[in-house]
């Protein structure tokens, strides 16, 4: 249970020649076309995302399906039906929601 | 017509309203700069009266012009090697008696001064009359009365300035009574002797009396027979001192004190009165128990303000940056498919270092803001004088409550804001001291290293660990400032702290964003060259030796294997034979387009026209990446997800073995033995290393390095470290965690301290020292606490103990004497 609330898990990019420093956390998601959703996370000083949390909320902000980003910082899941909502939760201060509405 | 420009130095006590003079009469004609070789800042400006340009420079607020602080011999220096045209001295007709002391000593440099008066309609408001024809008469300077706020006596003071260019009076000196004989004994020697000096005599006389260290130094260095001079000078001080019974320096102070008192009883009626309003709010704000309160809600409404919404402002900047990212990777040679060329990495690691701080520009500007409305309004000495007796006993200043606080005293803050701030620090060694400790306290970047060893190592308390972790940093950083305060900066400059308590008024707008529209500017001018120096030695640190040929060749292979992969993929839809391996650079780039559009897309119309785009642009490549129709390319779809899903592999990949490989990898290796004792292994070094550059990546670094030894999915980086590094104990996290708060500072900060000290020494003390400590802490933990068999909880609240004590003991030593000179000038 513990483990579920630790963020960057296997988080992998190694410092390499696009780390830096400040850190605002980066998400933005695109509709593939085929019934599916992708969302891309990171981070401004170019940290990957690698094992962030991930969840996807419905209108009432109940979970539909959660998990992690992958190793290269990418999550996919099934377009819900209704209005829902993308959480990219990498902890205090590094949340971002992202409407549905607003995924094309 | 005269094209000759004049040079006019603004000189005055603190809260005398310099800094509202200044802007009446420069307007928008100013520059931000510093003394050279300091941190005190330098403005400037220009204005114009009857066809002659004056130039006027804003002299650092002192209270007199002895080398006792920084900004006192910065004015004084500025005054004597510049030898401005004219000295405007602005005087509040409120505080007249003790701002006149300055005048006199200006007065004494053999300067045309002239005298502004400042906050005159106050002065009018409380029925308080100064006769300015006896006063001019008296110092004989010109006065001039002034309402600047109101923007009242612009013009007159223009005009004094530009007739006092031309016009020298004969101002008044100062009788110093019993010290007479001896400043004559001086001047009848050096007229015997012959000789003279560029600077005011009678100034470097009674200096040389004082034994003033600057006017010693001068004497002996650049004048003929100066030493027999100094050697004089300071046998007639001694003298003095044993006739009268007093230092030279005080008699000097109290006949000029004693001067001014009579000019000011001969021309002013009435005295002033109580100070109505500023009492009564007084009473609240600097109340025994409600003063406290209020300061903590002010600051956290300062956190609140600057480090929490100006993070979240920094999510609608960063995409300005991120474009001129993206516009510098177009200039820049192209990527390759698994490596880029040199120049193309280079290029971007600088812009990427420039970026991230330029990313903070939106704190700064709210707190800057925020800094300025506090002491516009008057409250800032306030929150210093309640907090002073506290931090005094460490060495600090009640004024480096505000720069701990955006630190991070307890929940995570942010290095470099805080060493910023650190600017509003009065007294020189207690700014450097907070600037050196700042870095360790919990920066939001660390946390996620505690959380992640907490959730792993002391799972069962949880709450207890994050509250040791919270405070620990308050606890070492306070003993360390003592430490510094007693040793290394022992020898810097601490004035005598004079707190003055101004009267509150309202703060301007223009006084307000123009200071913080300045310090951004000046912070984003700076960083620019300093950044990129720093970044391109760590670039180097990180690239080479490299990996070698053989390794490299490898590596390619596979990228050249997943491609052909690909190839044949394709070659099953319907585009067989007619896409080329040299085309995938260019697929994949139309592919990072597409998807750049996508995501920019506002509507579902908006997606539409996007495909509609891009499908003009290159159809056969739309269907290849959004794979449809799906019986023809669903495949090749699938294909190219996994060819850039392989890529950032590789690329991830040779990265890990270039650090491994780079000299900041090797020094990992080479720690081991030292660091062994605190129970890091090389790859925990090399992880921490290369934290150095942002502390987030500690996680990121770590979770690399265990990665390798860890299920594909399922188990998590703390399961795989507990499983990899068999005998990694709660012990050796609770060593990790504290080398972790000791950590040294992330680059910027370093860059920040650089810039905010004005040194590269004070850089490296803070880089070495921080890793030196951390070491030190987590062997003593480690090691003390397997020799004592503790397990991680008990060793955890053994070393909060002593944290606890140590902290105690070091408010119990006392501090340093003062330094008000350095000896050297």
């Amino acid at each position: 249970m513990t483990r579920k609330i630790i963020p960057f898990v296997f988080a992998l990019l190694l410092l390499g020649a696009s780390q830096a420093f400040a850190h605002t956390p980066l998400c933005s998601c695109w509709d593939n076309g085929d019934g599916t959703v992708t969302c891309e996370g990171g981070f401004s000083d170019g940290s990957s995302a690698a094992g962030v949390g991930i969840s996807i909320l419905d209108a009432a902000e109940a979970v539909l399906e959660s998990g992690k980003m992958s190793e290269t910082s990418e999550f996919t899941f099934k377009k819900p039906a209704g209005e829902y909502s993308v959480k990219f939760d990498a902890g205090e201060g590094h949340r971002i929601v992202i409407p549905g509405s607003q995924i094309h | 017509m005269t094209t000759k420009s004049r040079l006019a130095a603004l000189a005055g006590q603190p809260n005398c309203g310099k800094s509202t003079v200044f802007n009446m009469l420069t307007g928008a004609h100013q520059h931000v700069a510093n003394y050279p070789g300091v941190t005190v800042e330098k403005k400037s400006g220009h204005f114009s009266v009857a066809g002659v340009r004056v130039d006027l420079v804003d002299l650092p607020g002192t209270y007199s012009l002895t080398s006792y602080s920084l900004e006192e011999r910065v004015a004084r220096d500025f005054l004597l090697d510049e030898k401005p045209d004219v000295c405007v001295n602005v005087a509040d007709v409120s505080t007249l008696r003790r701002s006149l002391s300055l005048t006199l000593q200006i007065m004494e440099m053999d300067l045309p001064v002239v005298l502004a008066l400042n906050m005159m309609d106050k002065a009018r408001k409380e029925g308080v009359e100064i006769d300015l024809r006896i006063l001019e008469e008296r110092l004989g300077i010109r006065v001039v009365p002034l309402a600047a706020a109101k923007g009242e006596g612009k013009g007159e003071l223009m005009e004094a300035i530009q007739e006092q260019v031309s016009i020298h009076r004969h101002p008044r000196q100062v009788d110093y009574g019993p010290l007479e004989s001896k400043i004559h004994v001086l001047e009848d020697w050096m007229r015997d002797q012959g000789t003279t000096s560029s600077l005011p005599l009678r100034w470097l006389r009674i200096k040389l009396l004082e034994g003033d260290a600057f006017a010693l130094e001068h004497a002996r260095g650049k004048i003929a027979q100066g030493e027999k001079l100094a050697d004089m000078a300071l046998r007639l001080g001694k003298e003095f001192e044993q006739e009268h019974g007093e230092s030279v320096s005080r008699h000097l102070a109290t006949c000029r004190y004693a001067l001014a008192d009579e000019i000011v009883s001969s021309c002013q009626k009435h005295s002033f009165s109580s100070r109505g309003l500023t009492n009564k709010i007084d009473a609240v704000v600097c109340h025994k128990l409600l003063g406290p309160v209020i300061l903590v809600g002010v600051i956290f409404l300062l956190y609140q303000l600057s480090i929490v919404q100006g993070y979240n402002l920094t999510n609608y900047t960063w995409p300005i940056l991120a474009k001129f990212k993206e516009l510098c990777g177009l200039a820049l040679p192209a990527a390759g498919f698994v490596d880029d060329p040199m120049v193309r990495a280079l290029g971007l690691w600088v812009v990427d270092s420039v970026n991230a701080l330029l990313n903070y520009i939106p704190i700064f500007l709210i707190l800057f803001t925020l800094i300025a409305i506090l002491e516009d309004s008057g409250y800032m000495p306030r929150m210093a004088f309640i907090l002073d007796r506290l931090l005094q006993r460490f060495g600090l200043h009640g004024q480096a409550t505000l720069p701990l606080v955006l630190g991070g005293v307890y929940v995570g803050g942010c290095a470099v804001p805080a060493v910023m701030s650190t600017k509003a620090v009065p007294d020189h060694r207690a700014r450097l001291a907070t600037i050196l400790i700042i870095p360790m306290l919990n920066c939001l970047a660390k946390v996620p290293l505690y959380i992640l060893l907490i959730g792993a190592y002391f799972a069962q308390h949880q709450a207890l660990a994050m509250f040791f972790i919270s405070t620990i940093s308050l606890l070492m950083a306070l003993p360390v400032a003592k430490l510094l305060t007693l040793t290394v900066l022992k020898k810097q400059e601490s004035a005598p702290f004079i707190m003055e308590m101004p009267d509150y008024h309202l703060p301007t707008i223009g006084g307000v964003l123009r200071p913080a529209l300045q310090k951004v500017w000046l912070f984003v001018k700076k960083i620019t060259s300093i950044v990129a120096a720093v970044a391109v030695i760590v670039f180097a640190l990180l690239r080479f030796p490299g990996i070698g040929a053989e390794a490299m060749r490898e590596i390619e292979a596979r990228g050249d294997h997943a491609q052909n992969d690909f190839l044949q993929i394709v070659d099953t839809s319907p585009l067989q034979g007619r896409f080329q391996l040299e085309e995938i650079p260019d697929l994949l780039e139309f592919e990072a387009a597409y998807k750049q559009a996508k995501i920019r897309a506002t509507s579902d119309q908006d997606a539409v026209l996007v495909d509609k785009r891009f499908s003009e642009r290159n159809a056969a490549y739309l269907a290849m990446v959004k794979g449809q129709p799906a019986e023809e390319y669903g495949k090749v779809s699938r294909g190219l997800r996994s060819l850039l899903r392989e890529r950032k592999l590789i690329r991830m990949e040779i990265q890990k073995a270039r650090i491994d490989s780079s000299f900041l990898g090797r020094i990992g290796q080479a720690m081991e033995p030292v660091t062994q004792w605190a129970g890091f292994t090389w790859r925990i070094n090399v992880a921490l290393l290369s934290a150095l550059a942002a502390k987030e990546n500690t996680v990121a670094t770590l979770g690399s390095l265990y990665q390798q030894d860890a299920d594909a999915s399922g188990s998590d980086l703390s399961a795989s470290m507990k499983e990899t590094e068999s005998g990694f104990t709660s012990l050796h996290a609770l060593a990790l965690m504290l080398f972790m708060v000791l950590y040294p500072p992330c680059l910027a900060t370093l860059i920040t301290i650089k810039l905010q000290s004005g040194s590269w020494g004070y850089m490296l003390l803070s880089l070495g020292g921080q890793i030196t400590l951390g070491i030190g802490v987590a062997v003593l933990v480690f090691t003390g606490g397997s020799l004592l068999d503790l397990t991680g909880l008990e060793a955890m609240i053994a070393f909060y103990c002593l944290a606890v004590a140590l902290t105690v003991a070091a408010a119990m030593i006392p501090n340093p004497p003062l330094e008000p000179d350095p000896g050297h000038s």
